[in-house]
């Protein structure tokens, strides 16, 4: 899956994915492109797509074969892994940017602070200035 | 022509039904599809609903529905299902049903499963649905035409029902045994008191869970579920076929309760859980009290249920129940009515509560002959139900009255 | 080192426990293999009936089959982890986290099973985002053989 803030085209992406193995099966789609191959191809065409595009292009396993009728959109409408697949889409932007941080050296980070809420005694402070 | 039937759930590819589901669509000449909805749409629609569930799952179910409802995807009916004993999931399969029946004209069906699905029972309701959308024209008939035959393979009982011009000439019913032979049986029967040989009936209809072997046996000419072949049959024999209606029948496998537009279904839901709420239970009485079941009603009408309190909801610890209120010395007649009660109270609780129930009710099937349920099925409804003449053969009458029009 | 995510079918995490260097456990992998081994038309999806029946070991019969059936497949996955990340407020969970009650339990069992776990929030700004993508990589970082 491309980030919606590279500049990389599916089109692209598929047509550079294709010459990383000889045995590869690819198919390109509006985030990005499904790519099927046994398990240790894919590890090193993955490790090849990191180094070519960095942080741009993300990716995960997918449970059924490409262009599986079971899955595919186009049989019967998105099943429900689609809306999930497109709400982390749309925070790619904001993964990529971290981990550009994080390559260029900046591994600092604001460890989350846990809110707590309101003590009774302030609130009722609060309240009663109301009155 | 491909029905689509649009499924809104929740569970069913963890619980292993999907491909049930799906074939069964597939085997009624159905295709399930899923209402594409992006994750924009689940936010805004979850806000137009106005119930927020907890499980995501729910909440695209809601935006799937919200789409069909604006006219965004199209469907021929619905299917809404999600996992049986799941409150959250069944505060949300109830709310919805009642959402696209507001919104929509589609016809819809919901079910609750667990991992055993009853595969019969999801094929009768994927048949209703596909019924519904692909023979409007023929659901639509309302006079029964030439002489045809409806045969009703039931649970319990076989019925066979010949009309001729649009009133019944021949009748009959046996208890069920085995499929073909009791049906020859009732057809002979009819056919003897109608007058009239094999070779003159025109067409003829099967329904219920037999309606495959007898079509195929007798060549029929309309081979239907009994969801809109009992509906059909109801506002016929009730003379109802114009406006709404409920009809309710309490059968010995399983009860139906049907909402009728014109006598055309647009939502059922059909039970089939527990025993202790259908015919079956007060078959059990009857033999219990050893009174033949056809008086179980005269008893039931002349007790008072309130004197022995019957609120299993099972059939054997409902068995239990009557043991123990006999043993305490009650009447014969306050158990029969207690038992009847039992059974009108759980359809109710069980069953009425998955349809927007609509007046008139016309109680049907073999149980609507005994006074006792139908006066329970009042007390609890607070309103005396229809039971028109002949309320048994519904089956067999929509069976004589729909094969007309396939004539 | 092997990881079971949460939400276990997350893009982002599994990309980035793979990017960091380890093995993550994901659900998509383990349907994958119920998809290509079933010899027939069109297979059950993602689980069958023996699946949610042994389900049976993480939840009792009166809990809905949709959670036995998810359990199923997590279970175990969580049993064969070595640590796990948790994503705690996604704002996305659908499909197969779909029910909020199986995600409820797959929290339970990865605390009950001891296993070093972090638990991050879901970024909704830079800073955030930075704090997500740093806390998994120490984590990774620092996990011992």
């Amino acid at each position: 899956m491309i980030s919606p803030n590279s500049m990389v085209t599916p089109d692209q992406l598929v047509r550079v994915v294709q010459t990383m193995a000889p045995e590869i099966n690819v198919k390109e789609t509006c985030y990005g492109c499904l790519a099927e191959s046994d398990a240790k191809t894919m590890a090193a065409v993955m490790k090849k797509v990191r180094e070519q595009y960095g942080n741009e292009v993300f990716s995960k396993v997918r449970g059924y074969p490409v262009g599986d009728p079971r899955r595919c959109r186009a049989q019967h409408g998105t099943r429900p892994g689609f809306a999930q697949l497109e709400a982390e889409w749309e925070t790619l932007p904001l993964i990529q940017s971290a981990l550009d941080a994080i390559d260029a050296g900046d591994t600092a980070y604001v460890a989350p602070v846990e809110k707590k809420p309101l003590p009774v005694k302030d609130l009722k402070q609060i309240s009663e200035a109301y009155r | 022509m491909t029905i689509r039937i649009a499924q809104l759930s929740c569970g069913t590819e963890y619980s292993g039904v999907q491909y049930e589901i799906e074939s069964a669509a597939r085997s009624v000449g159905a295709k399930i599809v899923y209402p594409d909805v992006s994750y924009d749409q689940v936010k805004s629609a979850l806000e137009r609903f106005g119930f927020t569930p907890k499980s995501p799952q729910l909440q695209l179910m809601i935006a799937r529905a919200v789409s069909l409802a604006d006219g965004l995807y199209e469907a021929d009916a619905v299917f809404i299902t999600t996992c049986f004993r799941c409150a959250e999931a069944a505060l949300v399969r109830n709310e919805l049903r009642r959402f696209i029946q507001e919104n929509t004209r589609l016809p819809v069906v919901t079910y609750s499963f667990t991992e055993r699905l009853k595969a019969s029972q999801l094929l009768t309701r994927m048949e209703a649905l596909v019924t519904i959308v692909s023979r409007k024209e023929l659901l639509a008939r309302e006079r029964q035409t030439g002489i045809t035959a409806g045969l009703d393979s039931g649970s319990s009982t076989t019925k066979c029902v010949i009309m001729e011009n649009n009133k019944i000439i021949g009748k009959a019913w046996t208890a069920s045994g085995d499929v073909v032979q009791c049906a020859t049986e009732v057809l002979e029967e009819a056919m003897k008191m109608a007058g009239i040989e094999f070779k003159q009936i025109e067409a003829m209809g099967t329904t219920g869970y037999g309606r495959f072997t007898l079509g195929t046996h007798f060549k029929a000419k309309l081979v239907q579920e009994e969801l809109t072949v009992n509906s059909k049959g109801a506002v016929w024999l009730a003379d109802r076929q114009r406006g709404e209606a409920t009809i309710i029948d309490i059968g010995g496998m399983d009860n139906k309760a049907i909402t009728v537009r014109d006598g055309v279904p647009d939502n059922f839901t059909m039970g089939g859980i527990c025993a202790g709420a259908s015919g079956r239970f007060l078959e059990m009485t009857a033999r219990r009290l050893k009174v033949p079941i056809g008086e179980l009603g005269s008893y039931a009408v002349k007790g008072n249920w309130v004197n022995a309190k019957m609120n299993s909801y099972c059939s054997v610890f409902g068995i239990q129940d009557l043991v123990t209120t006999l043993g305490a010395g009650k009447s014969f007649e306050d158990v029969a009515a207690a038992a009847c009660h039992s059974v009108a109270e759980q359809v109710y609780e069980q069953q009425l509560q998955e349809v927007d129930v609509r007046h008139p009710i016309i109680q049907v099937g073999g149980t609507s002959l005994n006074k006792g349920l139908v006066k329970a099925i009042g007390e609890v409804l607070g309103e005396p139900p229809i039971v028109p003449p002949d309320s048994q053969y519904i089956g067999a009458v929509g069976g004589a009255l729909l094969s007309s029009g396939v004539l | 080192m092997k990881i079971f995510i949460d939400p276990p079918n997350s893009m982002i995490l599994f990309d980035l426990v793979e990017r960091f260097g380890h093995e993550p456990l994901s659900s998509m992998a383990l349907i994958q293999e119920k998809v290509d081994n079933i010899e027939v038309d069109m297979p059950p999806m993602n689980v069958t009936l023996d699946d949610v029946v042994k389900g049976l070991k993480y939840a009792g019969v009166e809990v809905p089959s949709g959670i036995r059936g998810r359990l199923a497949i997590w279970g175990p996955m969580i049993e064969a982890a070595d640590a796990a990340i948790i994503i705690e407020n996604p704002p996305f969970s659908f499909g197969c986290v779909g029910c909020d009650r199986s995600n409820e339990l797959t929290k339970y069992r990865i605390k009950r099973r001891g296993i070093p776990a972090l638990t991050v929030q879901y970024p909704s700004s830079e800073e955030e985002a930075k704090t997500m993508v740093g806390q998994i990589k120490d984590f990774l970082g620092g996990l011992k053989e």
